[in-house]
């Protein structure tokens, strides 16, 4: 692996060159074939196309959007009204603005301004519905196709009512929708490895730990929202130009389960995946399109007039898919990253070699100026008064140790620190500056990163990758971020697992890498929240070595949580003690092992008294 | 004045019928996480159910549309959605999608793409007149079908086992089935009363439209999630909340909207929900849920 570089390059053109392959086969396929197999592959290049958009939002996301055929129906609309021949305007749309209905663009422009104009619809509905949660988002999508679909079916003089228009000039070719479609699987595959689009796939794996490490969920999901309504409003604009009609259902509920079906099939997480589904989905729906006029089956059973039996097909294959095959066709891998390829070729970093990146983790004053300041924090959750009136300081390059019984309120503490949760009562400074109230990618931007009680590992994303978007969290470009990335993991003797998916490491490894994953933000403080949680002792033993070795490499000022006593002694020079929501002692390990009330807080004043007596 | 008594009158019946939906949807939600797309196909099928016992006496093809509503729940559980039980809420989600799309086709082949008309009882569509105002009949129905349903889930939830099961289970699915409850059983009777619901609805509708057509429930689902979605996920007093708060702003946008504009109401009325979702990004009830020990 040269510094800056996610996958070798062998994988990369793999993974590129793969669906477009399939793309040029498709074209070829279609190309000599009769007229009527030309329009039908041309379709379903156009369709590949929007698919590809849902792969580009829900794909990377996680999160489904069922609107974005809304796009690419309001790309349809807008090449078909800057097309259509004057005669045929007047009539069917006769209130359009006469500069939209004279202006005869070239089908290449017409789809330039279809897609421009989708991708500004996209933001803009986005910027709302982007801020609603994760389970919002799928049904405020799907209003927003509803409101496309009841806006086009009734605005009747400017987009032809539910009769929709007719005439619109077949300028699309097999050649055009193939290189569009070839360019959309580059830009889609782009996009994917992209910061944002790592970024994006690292909110989709965890939100909670994508926001830990700087990620503004929302930010990213608007930008692929947008991206993929661009998409959308190409295809739909492609679409429109070969079939020559188009009116509001065309690109609504049906339309929308056909291409979420293809994407699902083929895998929602690859591009590769998009490919192989929309051409599948599309060849099923070919053949059961001869049945549905009614016909024979080997000439044996016979069938009549059956219209729906396409979408019934349809239906039964995302069925079958999401109970059998969740993963889809490709496993949700591209080419480049299939089984059968990484066998061909041992892809390992080599040790050492990162050591060789130019880039140098961000350096840490370690002047006592700046501090992580907490004062007087409260939190009670309804009537329980979890913390009351707690203060903290952790001093860049210092290592604190926080204990207490369980339910003492270290965690909460921490979620507090760290911008999960707003205290009811206190204020939180860094490096003087009062940051109370701000979001967890803020706080980790500036310097302040955290582990959690839990792994909560990237699956998808491999070692190298999880550790990389740790580091494209903060803003640092893409082949730095791997050059981080590689020098974090090699330092934590992790070079083994760069190429391994994070969900089929084991535990303790999973844990280093999140420890990992949060150094490659280059904190200046970082929280850790019982590393050791979980894992057996000799694991934890093993991750405490490894991160009393590291540590000190990054000069962070470390807030370390741990019940093991032992741990906490030997790694902190200082202690701080809380029972109950208030701060019981701060002192060196020896004070705190000495403090009476410290011992009677964890074993109980009978132990105390039995002990004196 | 007794126009705007009218209109609040309607808002109400709009919003109970509208709080039926979301009701069916926040059901099985609350239980087991899922978002049912297939709930509009449920109201759809019991529909249909009366248009086929169109021959027999209207309270027994009612009672037939309750029968199928029921049943075609507890099927579907049982078929498509008990194999993705573990899978995430997008997953269930796309599964129930497939499903609404298998229903809605299989009606189409069956039976027809184009909409049927069903023959209902002359004095569902006769109005009473309480005073200067005259109230359709229809709207009296629906909001006691409305209080009869509520007492009875109230009945259901808070005075028997089986009720308390499924509160259990709504609460901490995991711990309940540590604790002994059974996870089939809960949910098959989840989807039982999310049919049973459904067909309610679907009645109500075919009482309003006097038809029935395959894609008779895309719309209502979509009511159905964007008022769980306002009153706050997997919340039953939320989904009846919400339920009439969509049920208002779409029947005042139909008294008040400018003639021009009345084609685009559904577009408003989908719309506007967006807003409140921008300043309570959990819906009206749902607080933002303090965070998970991770």
């Amino acid at each position: 692996m040269s510094g800056g570089r996610l996958r070798s390059r062998s994988s990369l053109s793999l993974s590129l060159l793969a669906p477009l392959i399939l793309v040029a086969l498709t074209m070829a396929v279609g190309a000599n074939g009769t007229p009527s197999l030309r329009g039908t592959v041309t379709m379903i290049l156009c369709n590949l196309i929007i698919v590809l958009g849902l792969q580009v939002f829900i794909g990377n996301s996680g999160v489904y959007s069922f609107g974005q055929l809304g796009f690419a129906s309001a790309g349809a609309y807008v090449a078909a009204l800057l097309t259509l021949p004057a005669a045929f305007a007047a009539l069917q749309t006769p209130a359009l603005p006469h500069w939209i209905a004279s202006a005869q663009l070239t089908p290449l422009l017409s789809t330039l301004v279809a897609a421009a104009a989708c991708g500004l619809l996209a933001a803009v509905v986005g910027l709302p519905l982007m801020r609603t949660s994760t389970l919002a988002i799928p049904i405020s999508t799907f209003a927003f196709l509803i409101v496309v679909y009841n806006v086009l079916a009734n605005w009747d003089a400017i987009s032809g009512g539910s009769s929709g228009l007719v005439s619109i000039p077949r300028t699309t070719s097999i050649g055009a929708a193939g290189l569009w479609a070839g360019a959309a699987v580059v830009v889609a595959l782009a996009y994917k490895w992209s910061t944002h689009g790592y970024r994006l796939q690292a909110t989709r794996e965890d939100e909670v730990a994508a926001r830990s490490l700087g990620i503004g969920v929302t930010g990213e999901r608007l930008i692929a929202f947008a991206l993929s309504g661009m998409l959308c409003g190409i295809g739909g604009a492609l679409a429109a130009h070969q079939s020559g009609v188009l009116n509001p259902t065309t690109f609504y509920f049906g339309a929308t389960v056909t291409t979420v079906t293809m994407m699902v099939l083929g895998g929602a997480r690859s591009v590769l995946g998009a490919v192989l589904g929309a051409i599948a989905v599309a060849s099923v729906n070919e053949l059961l399109r001869g049945f549905e006029g009614g016909g024979h089956i080997f000439g044996v059973l016979s069938i009549g007039r059956t219209p729906g039996l396409t979408a019934i097909g349809v239906g039964l294959i995302l069925l079958a898919t999401m109970i059998a095959m969740p993963d889809g066709l490709s496993g949700g891998r591209e080419a480049g990253e299939l089984g059968w390829v990484r066998r061909l070729r041992t892809m390992r970093p080599s040790p050492g070699s990162a050591a060789n990146g130019a880039v140098a983790m961000k350096k840490i004053e370690r002047s006592g100026e700046g501090a992580l300041r907490a004062e007087g924090i409260s939190v009670a959750f309804g009537g329980l008064r979890v913390l009351r009136g707690v203060d903290l300081t952790l001093q860049p390059g210092e290592a604190l140790g926080l204990i207490g019984p369980n339910g003492a309120g270290k965690t909460t503490l921490v979620n507090v620190l760290s911008g999960f949760l707003a205290p009811d009562a206190g204020t939180v400074s860094l490096d003087g500056a009062d940051v109370s109230g701000r979001s967890p990618a803020r706080l980790a931007r500036a310097g302040l990163s955290r582990t959690f009680q839990a792994a909560l590992p990237f699956p998808h994303l491999n070692g190298l990758e999880s550790v990389a978007v740790g580091a494209m969290g903060v803003g640092v470009g893409r082949r730095e971020a791997v050059t981080v990335a590689a020098r974090v993991l090699d330092r934590l003797g992790m070079h083994e697992q760069a190429a391994v998916p994070a969900g089929s490491l084991p535990p303790a490894s999973q844990r280093l890498l999140g420890v990992a994953r949060a150094l490659a933000t280059g904190p200046r403080y970082l929280l850790l929240d019982e590393p050791a949680a979980g894992l057996s002792e000799v694991e934890g033993g093993e991750l405490i070595a490894i991160l009393r070795a590291v540590l000190d490499d990054f000069g962070c000022g470390i807030l370390l949580i741990e019940h093991e006593m032992s741990v906490v002694m030997s790694l902190c020079p200082r202690v701080q003690v809380i029972d109950d929501g208030v701060t019981l002692r701060v002192g060196s390990p020896a004070e705190i092992q000495a403090d009476p009330a410290v011992v009677e807080a964890y074993l109980g004043s009978s132990y105390l008294a039995a002990a004196s007596a | 004045m007794t126009e705007l008594v009218q209109n609040l009158i309607d808002a109400l019946a709009l919003g109970s019928l509208y709080a039926l939906i979301a009701l069916g949807v926040t059901v099985i939600y609350s239980v087991m996480d899922m978002m049912n797309f297939a709930h509009g196909e449920f109201i759809m099928l019991s529909a249909y159910a009366l248009y086929v016992l169109a021959g027999l006496p209207f309270a027994a093809a009612v009672g037939g549309a309750l029968v199928t509503g029921v049943l075609i729940a507890i099927v579907a559980e049982r078929v498509a959605f008990r194999p993705v039980r573990k899978a995430d809420m997008s997953a269930q989600l796309v599964t129930s999608l497939a499903v609404a799309t298998i229903l809605q086709n299989v009606v189409m082949a069956a039976v027809d793409a184009r909409p049927k008309s069903v023959a209902t009882p002359t004095f569902i569509s006769e109005s009473t007149q309480l005073g200067a105002i005259s109230v359709p009949n229809l709207e009296f129905l629906t909001l006691a079908l409305t209080a009869v349903v509520l007492v009875g889930l109230g009945w259901l939830l808070y005075r028997t086992r089986a009720g308390l099961a499924m509160r259990a289970a709504a609460e901490n699915f995991e711990m309940a089935r540590l604790l002994g409850v059974r996870a089939d059983r809960v949910i098959a009777l989840s989807f039982a009363v999310s049919g049973a619901l459904a067909a309610t609805v679907g009645v109500l509708l075919v009482m309003q439209t006097g038809q029935v057509s395959p894609t008779m429930g895309l719309t209502p689902v979509l009511v159905g999630f964007v008022a769980v979605t306002i009153g706050g996920f997997g919340k039953m007093f939320g989904a009846v909340l919400g339920g009439l708060v969509l049920g208002a702003i779409s029947s005042l946008l139909g008294a008040y909207l400018p003639e021009g504009l009345l084609p685009f109401r559904d577009a408003f009325v989908f719309s506007l929900p967006v807003a409140i979702l921008i300043f309570r990004p959990h819906g009206l009830l749902g607080a933002a849920t303090g965070e998970a020990r991770v």
